[in-house]
């Protein structure tokens, strides 16, 4: 495994190099910077009055700033930092003919995949890690407040799953850099790709929903229930909705479910209020780990096909 | 016809009467209109035959009429007597000898007698005379007074009497009875009389004056006099239901009187419902049945039959009991019932409340159960193998592929 600390550590070099990461990560950590201070600005007024509130400290991360919450957007964005990281790994070694000079050396091929994917997934990792500590800094400065340990685990979690999440758009930006020999065409498959993900599955979502479970009156349940389920399981070919659902119980205690609609009778209702309790760490994620798991896995297949289609390509040929 | 001949009669009287008060004089109609006598004076006695035990006083009104028109003054005497028998007319107040009587009046003075020592059982004959001092009326009453032998005497009471009118009353065992009890004294002194009760074991029993809320245990009474008094009666706790026996005695002396009073307890009624170890939690999945067991105690003092259960449960959830309804508790008694709750399959994860309500005879209690219903872990097996799997895969299609 010589050959791919090489490549790890040259791939990193070139990342922090390169001005386009310094321009993405400086839009990145703006706006986390900017959402978080809203965030906190905004959970000063939320509070006031409230007797006892918990779990404050991840209402950082969930509580809408100006627009957005940090987890909407990293949900929204997030994918184009992997993208915009691996959308030239390959193709652009390729035409500038670098990549048979480096195979020329005694590297093996799968070391170069391998360490360009892991030096991608180091730089989200990086990224990420940074933004929070960032928020999570700018949170005790602006609330006094101090994380306790279930929160610090939920925001560990919650950043595991980010790092999947955008490693994932980094794999399938690696795949279309190896099928692709021009970078803009990769670049704009990869945008494509994203963009049909992010905002056409879920508009296509409910259109499907309404053509499937037809004209729903309001006051039926069974059948609004019937009609979310089916937005719910289209939405759900979207790593984006994938994403969004796992993190959802992870970061908010107080979610019992990840459906958008959840039918409860009157005396459910009651029920439930009577102990209005947060749930434990354990519980929150044992509700989302479906969708967990799909995002690692879909991570790792990504992967897998585009060390698959690199493995088997001609490349002296070129 | 007869009715119609009165009628005109009448009608003929009404006629004249009008035709005589409309001759002259009409001021002095209604003197004119008395047609009562000059002076007219009568004396009765109220009972002129009386029948008296021995030993006790007579004393009855002599009533004064004075039906004339002028007021009279009459002097009044009782001319004869037998031995040894005292008497007296007198008002309320003095003993009289005379007695004005306004016209048109009535009035009335008090003839008294009073039989000597051994005087023994008889008749015995009394005589009131009266007369108007320019002695125009003379009146005699005969007042007739019969002793009654001593052996008619001796039967009746005499001493102290306790009458109820409510001698037994119900209620449950928690309940505090009050009788009330007449003492009557039949003594020709007054005395105190002391007041003993006697009950089951461990009950209290209390004297209280009517009305009052000290607690006493005797009594001062006049001669024949009679006050009524409250018996407070507290059941032991945990008493059984029954009838209970009272014995109450008032004595004073030589007298001394009983009255028996029941009180029948209906028994109390009381629940306790509770967990063995006190916990009210209970963890669940959904759709799979989670059991608890409860035990419900009957804390009352009666038996509690037909205990039935109820939930209040979130909609589509299951709560199931076993037995499912309890026939009978005798009193301190325990039984343990056990109750399946199986969450819906679409509930929530989170908290719940089950609230059951153990409805027995006229007593109730709630039992409140957090269910915290959770996730099924057989999804993270699943998921754990999958990513596996997807690893295993990974790793063949590095050593497939890898080292070119």
């Amino acid at each position: 495994m010589q050959g791919i600390k090489v490549i790890f550590r040259k791939e990193l070099a070139d990342h922090f190099s390169s001005y386009r990461f310094i321009i993405i990560f400086a839009l990145i950590a703006m706006v986390s910077l900017i959402t978080a201070y809203m965030v906190g600005l905004n959970i000063r007024q939320q509070l006031e009055g409230v007797a006892k509130p918990r779990f404050i400290f991840l209402m950082l991360f969930t509580a809408p700033g100006a627009m957005f919450s940090l987890v909407q957007f990293v949900a929204f964005f997030g994918p184009l930092v992997g993208l915009i990281l691996g959308f030239d790994t390959i193709n652009r070694e390729r035409n500038e003919g670098t990549l048979s000079k480096l195979l020329a050396q005694p590297i093996y091929r799968d070391v170069v995949i391998n360490g360009k994917f892991l030096a991608g997934v180091a730089m989200i990792s990086i990224m990420l890690v940074s933004i929070v500590l960032v928020i999570t800094g700018l949170g005790l400065l602006v609330m006094g407040i101090v994380p306790g340990l279930e929160e610090i685990w939920r925001i560990l979690i919650y950043l595991v799953i980010s790092i999947i999440y955008i490693s994932f758009w980094l794999g399938v930006a690696i795949l279309f850099s190896i099928i692709f020999r021009s970078t803009a065409t990769s670049a704009l498959a990869a945008l494509a790709v994203w963009i049909f993900f992010s905002f056409f599955v879920s508009i296509g979502a409910s259109i499907l929903g309404n053509a499937l479970a037809g004209d729903t009156p309001q006051s039926d349940t069974a059948a609004v229930v019937r009609q979310a389920r089916i937005v719910k399981a289209v939405q759900l070919t979207s790593p984006m909705k994938l994403y969004t659902d796992a993190t959802a119980t992870i970061i908010d205690p107080m979610r019992k479910s990840t459906r958008s609609i959840v039918s409860m009778g009157p005396m459910e209702n009651l029920s439930m209020a009577r102990f209005s309790g947060p749930l434990p760490l354990s519980q929150s994620i044992l509700i989302v780990i479906p969708y967990l798991i799909s995002l690692v896995a879909i991570t790792i297949i990504c992967f897998a096909v585009s060390y698959m289609v690199f493995m088997r390509q001609e490349i002296r040929s070129m | 016809m007869k009715l119609v001949k009165s009628g005109h009669m009448g009608l003929l009287v009404l006629l004249l009467v009008i035709a005589w008060g409309l001759t002259p004089g009409l001021c002095l109609a209604t003197t004119q209109n008395d047609n009562r006598p000059a002076r007219s004076i009568t004396m009765a006695a109220e009972y002129p035959g009386v029948e008296i035990p021995p030993d006790e006083n007579v004393s009855m009104d002599l009533i004064f009429h004075n039906r004339g028109k002028s007021d009279e003054n009459v002097d009044v005497w009782v001319s004869k007597k037998p031995e040894g028998w005292k008497t007296r007319i007198k008002t309320y107040r003095y003993t009289v000898t005379g007695v004005h009587v306004a016209s048109g009046d009535d009035k009335t003075l008090t003839f008294e007698a009073e039989p000597g020592k051994d005087t023994p059982p008889g008749t015995y004959k009394f005589r009131v005379e009266a007369k108007t001092p320019d002695g125009k009326f003379k009146m005699a009453q005969n007042i007739t007074v019969t002793i009654g032998t001593k052996e008619k005497a001796e039967k009746k009471d005499r001493g102290v009497k306790l009458t109820t009118s409510y001698p037994e009353i119900r209620g449950p065992s928690d309940a505090t009875f009050e009788f009330s009890v007449e003492v009557v004294s039949k003594l020709d002194k007054d005395d105190v009389f002391n007041l003993f009760a006697q009950g089951p074991k461990g009950w209290e029993i209390n004297f209280k004056p009517a009305y009052e809320s000290k607690y006493i245990s005797s009594l001062r009474l006049k001669a024949d006099q009679s006050q009524t008094i409250a018996v407070e009666v507290k059941p032991a706790m945990m008493a059984p239901a029954g009838q209970y026996p009272i014995n109450i005695r008032v004595s004073s002396g030589g007298a001394k009187g009983e009255a028996k009073l029941a009180v029948i307890l209906t028994g109390t009624y009381g629940l306790e419902v509770g967990t063995a170890n006190g916990l009210l939690s209970l963890d669940a999945r959904r759709g799979k049945p989670a059991n608890i067991s409860f035990y419900v105690k009957n804390s009352g003092s009666a038996v509690n039959h037909d205990i039935k259960f109820m939930s209040f449960k979130p909609e589509n959830w299951k709560v199931e009991f076993k037995p499912e309804k309890i026939d009978a508790i005798e009193p301190g008694g325990l039984k343990q019932i056990e109750m399946t709750i199986t969450p819906y399959e679409d509930a929530l994860v989170g908290d719940y409340s089950v609230t059951i309500k153990i409805d027995g005879e006229k007593a109730s209690k709630t039992l409140e159960f957090r269910t915290t219903v959770k996730a099924s872990a057989a999804w993270g097996w699943i998921g754990i193998g999958i990513i596996v799997a997807v690893i295993i895969g990974l790793f063949g299609v590095f050593r497939w592929l890898g080292r070119r």
